[in-house]
């Protein structure tokens, strides 16, 4: 009983849990950060670890020791709770998601459910975070991100039922397993749901057609322009986790999840598609310009949300199951 | 879900908190501590003299999508528990919900 306490435990705080995940998170930053600039003819990052790859862990540490600063107007509490929040709301959905064995740490029926909501509570708090830190520039930004959240979020909750549907089960473990053992991955069967997927994720994560709520030459940094020492290293940390979370979800969803093959662990897996899904964001990232706040609501609203309809009925009617 | 309290949600979510708050703190201490003046602690204002005050969000635009939000809300998860019954029904329950889209479209257009 003990021994199988002390395993858990090691589970939760070592692999796959949360020293494994930072440093996953951190590894991803590399990789987008080194495979944009090869794609805008930079070096990208170069010099610290081999080719560069400590890079962000050194960002995030130099970060963390500078100093806090907290203005006078601000709201204390919310200022202060935000950036946490903004790191383990990410960090408690990857225990969903089938990592390193074929199924998760925690699984239950509906869990996907549960995990639209956590996606929910990220653009609420980035909203909270721009509220409280009283600036014209981080109001701005937040009020951006509300006007986001209500765009992108229900063609990306309605496309994520769409393999739970074709499965016939809420609970993502079970949603890979059903592609792992049907030998049939979803982004075969539901196209359209994968690149409207892939699209509500760079929303969420404010990557560059959807940077929006942080646009640099707009509004100098959105909600974080307040933010700065340890708070930013915890929001740009939480931001890598959110990439590593959005890049897993792409993987156990659409991808197949991690698969269990001769004697080639699972992990194994897991790690070729999220860095697949890794690079595809990359590349999206750098194909786009960045659009005006009311482009991308009209967009989501007038195309996203119809062709993610078109896609639920699909499957309704029985194609792409 | 799991019996064990060790594998359970909330206390992961109380875990992820933790460690939240731990990386902070080794902030805090390790950060270093500059001299204290009054611009330091005033809002980013890109060197202009603005006070510090909150903006009033426009409710009323907020209310129009935080609207219709609610209904696709609602068909998104009438359609996530149509599990067992996949086929005409639920296709039927999404046209009732679009229906009350059209009964709104004059809020959209009031502008």
């Amino acid at each position: 009983m003990v021994w199988e306490g002390i395993v858990a435990l090691l589970e939760i705080l070592l692999f796959p849990g949360f020293l494994f995940l930072i440093a996953l998170a951190l590894f991803y930053e590399w990789v987008d950060r080194k495979f944009f600039a090869r794609l805008q003819n930079r070096y990208g990052p170069l010099y610290t670890g081999p080719s560069g790859m400590l890079q962000p862990l050194a960002d995030f540490v130099k970060l963390l020791s500078k100093e806090d600063i907290i203005p006078k107007a601000v709201d204390k509490f919310m200022f202060n709770s935000a950036p946490i929040f903004l790191l383990s709301l990410p960090l408690l959905a990857l225990f969903l998601i089938p990592i390193a064995d074929l199924t998760a740490v925690i699984s239950f029926e509906g869990d996907l459910i549960f995990l639209m909501f956590l996606f929910t509570l990220v653009a609420v708090t980035v909203f909270i975070a721009g509220w409280s830190s009283v600036s014209r520039f981080s109001s701005i930004g937040g009020i951006r991100a509300g006007f986001q959240m209500l765009g992108y979020e229900i063609p990306m909750c309605l496309v994520m039922v769409g393999p739970a549907i074709a499965a016939k089960t809420l609970s993502i473990s079970e949603i890979a397993a059903w592609q792992a053992s049907n030998t049939a991955w979803f982004i075969w069967l539901q196209p359209l749901g994968f690149a409207i997927f892939v699209l509500c994720l760079l929303a969420e994560l404010e990557w560059i057609p959807f940077d929006i709520p942080e646009a640099e030459t707009e509004i100098v940094a959105g909600w974080m322009t307040e933010f700065g020492g340890p708070k930013l290293a915890l929001i740009r940390l939480g931001k890598d986790v959110e990439l590593l979370l959005a890049a897993s979800l792409i993987t156990s969803l659409f991808l197949g999840g991690p698969n269990n093959l001769w004697i080639i662990p699972p992990i194994a897996f897991f790690l070729l598609k999220t860095t697949f899904a890794v690079i595809l964001l990359t590349t999206l990232r750098a194909l786009f310009a960045r659009f005006r706040i009311d482009q991308m609501i009209a967009g989501a609203w007038k195309y996203l949300l119809p062709l993610a309809i078109l896609q639920m009925v699909l499957i309704q009617l029985g194609l792409g199951r | 879900m799991q019996i064990d309290p060790l594998i359970s949600l909330p206390f992961i979510f109380f875990l992820s908190l933790l460690i939240g708050l731990f990386l902070y703190l080794i902030g805090r201490r390790v950060g270093a501590s500059g001299e204290e003046s009054t611009n330091k602690f005033s809002p980013y204002a890109c060197g202009e003299d603005l006070p510090a005050r909150k903006l009033q969000v426009d409710v009323e635009k907020f209310l129009i999508y935080a609207v219709y939000f609610l209904i696709f809300d609602i068909l998104a998860f009438i359609l996530a528990t149509s599990l067992v019954t996949p086929g005409i029904f639920p296709v039927m329950y999404a046209a009732v919900v679009l229906m009350a889209v059209l009964i709104l479209l004059p809020l959209w257009r009031r502008e």
